[in-house]
């Protein structure tokens, strides 16, 4: 397997400076969403598959080093398997159009919570950072058992979270210059 | 305080590895114990590496302050949300098991929070490039640890001026969360498309510096590493497994 090139390693830092960056801008239009994985996205379509998993995993340990927060390492697991789906995704052109993108996000939304949800639960004892813990507490207070609430509050947010960041990479791939889109032999397949 | 503060303690003079390696035996090692006794053991221990450090109240201040929030939603997920049998505290009925699961939880993040950040503050950035430079790490891996913090405020910078030029344009903030869905647009397009421009410039210029060579780099001051740190990284890697192995044992009895 050939090492990553000069240009995906630039690449690659570019998708985890969008990933996060992003969540200055979600923050200022207060949304509920994170959108802490559109770079990694946009890296599996631009590249592929080990540059994104590269993408995903910097990501998450320069998240911790720069919040200080480490417990949430374990997360990065979710980071890869995003990755891989976003490469297959892209591979299948499910990218090139919204009407594919936010189905393929939906799918993207129960893997990552598949992998997410037993994270949270049992490591974390469904206690994790921002409005999921919210959710699960809401469901948990309703009277719904702790496990049913964690995998509830993970599913509904990761649902939302990968639809919208997989069309918002479509849109950013479909607004590419056509000189700027040929340079990325990835997009063409 | 979260990053490097200079300083000539111990942990300071030692090998950045060693360092990495004793916050990622206190992560490891957070997952694999249970109960609440051994959980709080290892929040000592990485309370007594930062004082190793000489970075123990900056650090335990602002572990205490990232994990209060994990706290109280613990206590109250798990304490007054918890299952029964419960115990009277004053005004409030607390599960008792839901209450010992918060303390080896809330206790875990301490302890990861903690000694991460005593790693994080006795570490040089600068140290660890240049073993990873010493030990042959290519170029690659370097380069984006490395690197990437730097582009960081950047881009920051660069979203912010986006933010306040979309406004100035008439873009609103506001509004339904369809509308304010609809802002992301005009805000993410531009700040990756210009990011993605300059891709090729930022290659050429790596080129320039004979980043894409394979020769193996000489760092210029590799940190000192000694046989008694190997023995150290490799006990640490030992207890770690032994820890679970333990741990997997008793879940099958």
């Amino acid at each position: 397997m050939r090492p990553l090139s000069l240009r995906d390693l630039v690449l690659v830092r570019l998708g985890v400076a969008v990933n996060l960056v992003i969540g200055q801008i979600v923050a200022a239009l207060l949304l509920p969403v994170y959108l802490d994985s559109v770079g990694t996205i946009l890296v599996a379509a631009l590249v592929g598959p080990r540059a994104a998993i590269t993408a995903g995993l910097v990501s998450q340990i320069l998240n911790a080093v720069i919040s200080g927060n480490f417990s949430w390492l374990p997360f990065a697991l979710v980071q890869v398997v995003i990755a891989l789906y976003a490469s297959a995704a892209a591979r299948l052109g499910l990218f090139r159009r919204l009407a594919t993108a936010v189905p393929a996000g939906l799918g993207m939304g129960l893997v990552a919570a598949s992998c997410s949800a037993p994270i949270s639960y049992f490591l974390f004892g469904g206690v994790t950072a921002g409005g999921v813990t919210v959710v699960t507490t809401v469901l948990r207070a309703l009277g719904a058992p702790l496990g049913v609430a964690v995998a509830s509050a993970s599913f509904a947010t990761d649902l939302l979270d990968k639809a919208i960041a997989c069309a918002l990479v479509t849109v950013l791939l479909r607004s590419l210059p056509r000189t700027m889109a040929a340079r990325f032999p990835a997009l063409a397949r | 305080m979260i990053g490097y503060v200079p300083g000539r303690s111990p942990l300071h003079r030692a090998h950045p590895y060693t360092t990495l390696a004793l916050a990622g035996a206190i992560l490891l090692g957070a997952f694999a114990l249970t109960g609440p006794l051994a959980v709080w053991l290892l929040v000592l221990a990485a309370a007594a590496f930062a004082a190793v450090g000489g970075v123990l109240r900056a650090s335990l201040r602002t572990a205490l302050v990232l994990s209060l929030p994990i706290w109280v939603l613990l206590f109250v997920l798990h304490g007054l949300l918890g299952a029964e049998p419960r115990i009277v505290l004053g005004p409030v009925a607390l599960s008792a098991a839901g209450v010992a699961r918060a303390l080896v939880l809330g206790g875990r993040v301490t302890a990861i929070v903690l000694g991460f950040l005593a790693a994080l503050a006795t570490a040089s950035p600068h140290a660890l490039v240049e073993a990873m430079t010493a030990d042959g790490v290519p170029f690659g891996r370097t380069f984006l640890l490395a690197s990437t913090l730097t582009v960081l405020p950047r881009m920051r910078e660069r979203a912010v001026q986006i933010l306040e030029a979309q406004q100035c344009r008439g873009l609103r903030l506001g509004g339904s969360p369809v509308a304010r869905l609809r802002a992301l647009g005009p805000l993410v397009l531009p700040l990756v498309l210009g990011a993605l421009a300059e891709v090729d410039e930022q290659v050429l210029a790596l080129d320039a510096r004979g980043a894409a060579g394979a020769a193996r780099r000489t760092a210029l001051a590799p940190p000192n590493d000694s046989a008694g740190q190997r023995v150290l990284r490799w006990t640490l890697l030992v207890l770690v497994a032994a820890a679970y192995a333990w741990k997997f044992r008793s879940m099958r009895g």
